[in-house]
């Protein structure tokens, strides 16, 4: 049994540094897999950023879901860097470049919480394609969203917190 | 160092050819490279014939990249070829479990080519 799914795992607590991390988090995947720089966006925004979202689950001291959204184009530029300027072979592979990007986003923050490292566990990623759902979070849940732009378009990043 | 035939065992098609880019880029002559998208097509790989290195990820559906090691320490002509596993998992006991599995070491998501020349070559010394 993965050791981060035992009962005995604490519970994880967000405080205030999370946000920061995240994009931390963000700006280094970014950097190594795609050369590429991100940036903070200040204002909070309600905007939709885009039609892509990936999402990976996290199960153990920390019950969430890691959420990466972008455009179509976004999705496709970032599967083209990560396959070093090549062009993705078709729409999955760019859809399957934003899962990676949100498998290696979630593992990276959670390296950066002390503790969370060996007590959760993630899931394989699930993208969804479109924009006519909406997210409601789980009653006494807890929301991060931090929004970023990648090569001048929105990016958002958001850890759902299951109550 | 001689040409080499390589498994890559990544449910992500995007990361199986980055990882590929990767061990081009170290100045490795990769004469066939085999893709599986989880441990059970690994496996299945190779029951087709060995080859010198496996780069494996751990977190995979249907089987993982650790019951992978366990299954191909069965397999004849795999047993004892080098396996690096790359993996986001952060946490060191999953870690140590495929290094105690037969791993002979890993690659943390994200990664450079860099750092997978560093973890390779040492590997590939002798390679047949």
């Amino acid at each position: 049994m993965n050791p981060a799914l035992s009962d005995r795992a604490a519970r994880a607590l967000p405080d205030s540094t999370w946000p920061a991390i995240i994009i931390q988090s963000a700006s280094e995947v970014f950097r190594l897999m795609l050369d590429s720089d991100i940036e903070a966006v200040q204002t909070p925004s309600t905007d939709v950023p885009g039609k892509v979202c990936a999402m990976i689950g996290l199960a153990g001291s920390l019950c969430a879901v890691f959420r990466i959204r972008c455009s179509k184009q976004s999705a496709h530029s970032i599967a083209t860097k990560m396959l070093g300027g090549q062009n993705p072979s078709d729409e999955g592979a760019a859809y399957d470049a934003l899962g990676e990007m949100a498998n290696m986003l979630a593992g990276n923050f959670k390296g950066k919480i002390s503790g969370l490292s060996d007590s959760c566990a993630l899931s394989v990623p699930t993208v969804i394609i479109g924009d006519d759902y909406n997210v409601y979070p789980l009653s006494g849940g807890h929301q991060i969203q931090v929004n970023l732009t990648y090569e001048g378009s929105p990016v958002s990043v958001a850890l759902e917190i299951s109550g | 160092m001689k040409p080499i035939r390589v498994l890559i065992v990544d449910d992500s098609a995007v990361m199986r050819k980055i990882v590929e880019r990767c061990l081009r880029q170290a100045g490795i002559d990769l004469t066939e490279v085999l893709e599986a998208g989880n441990g059970l097509e690994g496996l299945a790989a190779l029951q087709a014939g060995g080859v010198d290195l496996i780069l494996s990820d751990i977190n995979m559906p249907a089987m993982d990249g650790l019951e992978f090691l366990h299954g191909l320490r069965q397999i004849e002509n795999a047993r004892n070829t080098p396996v690096v596993m790359i993996t986001t998992e952060g946490s060191e006991s999953r870690v140590v479990e495929a290094l105690s599995a037969g791993a002979r070491g890993y690659i943390r998501k994200p990664f450079t080519p860099d750092q997978v020349k560093e973890r390779v070559t040492p590997l590939l010394v002798g390679a047949r």
